[in-house]
């Protein structure tokens, strides 16, 4: 269970890798996708979360055996994704929250 | 802006530019390639990547140098020779005291020179104080260095009942 709440581009960044398994570019890409283009991490920045996420244990690096570049690869491992659920979960109820809030105000 | 990007990943620790430096300089230029050709996202890109590596390689100094306890226990254990920075350290501490020492006196002097001085016999007892912590230092880690070198510590290791066969 995350002790605290994930930042914004720690969160898409494992939303990212929980889809499949991917290197460091895809994932450049698929998080600015994912944001409309709100989110566009650096590679400082990237490399810097996805360090985090291997110290942790959330995410695994792996070699691409098929790449002709021997590229390394990240994918979530079972750690990583019960966090990511559990912030989901943290997220969902304070969507259901903030909703019910907001209507009782407007009735 | 390759060679500044390159230059740039020096600010990192060793280990983590080992590891990560060419994947990122890789990531770097793929990103660079599909980068639209107007100045403003041209800009906008080279200071988000100089910030980025900024902020990341402050990130990982700061956390290299506040290494688990666990990390810093074993750096201690494997310790072979007598820590020169902290000698070093020291005398520049015993300078910087002797200094201000001065520059008090200086003051003093200046404007109450009839005041009864005990700056005089500071810097002595500085040298004096120093020499002992020294002194009181250098025995303990002979004292560390000699248990290590008879291997004291493995007596952990030991199998003090043994096995019923």
């Amino acid at each position: 269970m995350p002790s605290s709440p994930l930042t914004e581009p720690v969160f898409l960044v494992l939303l990212s890798l929980a889809e499949q398994p991917r290197h460091g570019y895809s994932i450049l890409k698929d998080v600015e996708g994912m944001s409309a283009g709100r989110v566009v991490l650096s590679t400082g920045t990237l490399y810097g979360a996805l360090q985090r996420l291997l110290r942790q244990g959330w995410i695994e690096r792996f070699h691409e055996d098929e790449s002709s570049r021997d590229r390394r690869a990240y994918r979530l491992t079972s750690r990583g994704r019960k966090n990511l659920q559990s912030e989901i979960e943290r997220m969902r109820h304070l969507s259901r929250l903030a909703s019910l809030r907001v209507a009782r105000k407007e009735a | 802006m390759l060679q500044l990007y390159r230059a740039l990943l020096f600010l990192y620790p060793h280990r983590y530019r080992r590891e990560f430096g060419e994947e990122m300089t890789f990531v770097f230029c793929e990103t660079r390639r599909s980068l639209s050709t107007t100045l403003c996202g041209r800009v906008s890109f080279c200071v988000r990547e100089i910030m980025g590596l900024l902020a990341g390689a402050f990130c990982e100094r700061v956390h290299a140098l506040t290494l688990s306890g666990e990390s810093n226990s074993i750096r201690r254990l494997n310790m072979r020779r007598f820590p020169t920075s902290t000698i070093t350290l020291m005398i520049v501490i015993l300078a910087g005291v002797a200094l201000t020492i001065e520059n008090a006196h200086t003051v003093q002097v200046k404007y109450e020179p009839s005041a009864v001085s005990v700056w005089g016999t500071m810097p002595g007892f500085f040298t004096v104080g120093f020499g002992l912590v020294f002194a009181i230092a250098a025995a303990v880690w002979s004292i560390l260095f000699a248990l290590r070198r008879s291997g004291m510590h493995r007596l952990d290791n030991v199998q003090t009942w043994p096995d019923q066969r």
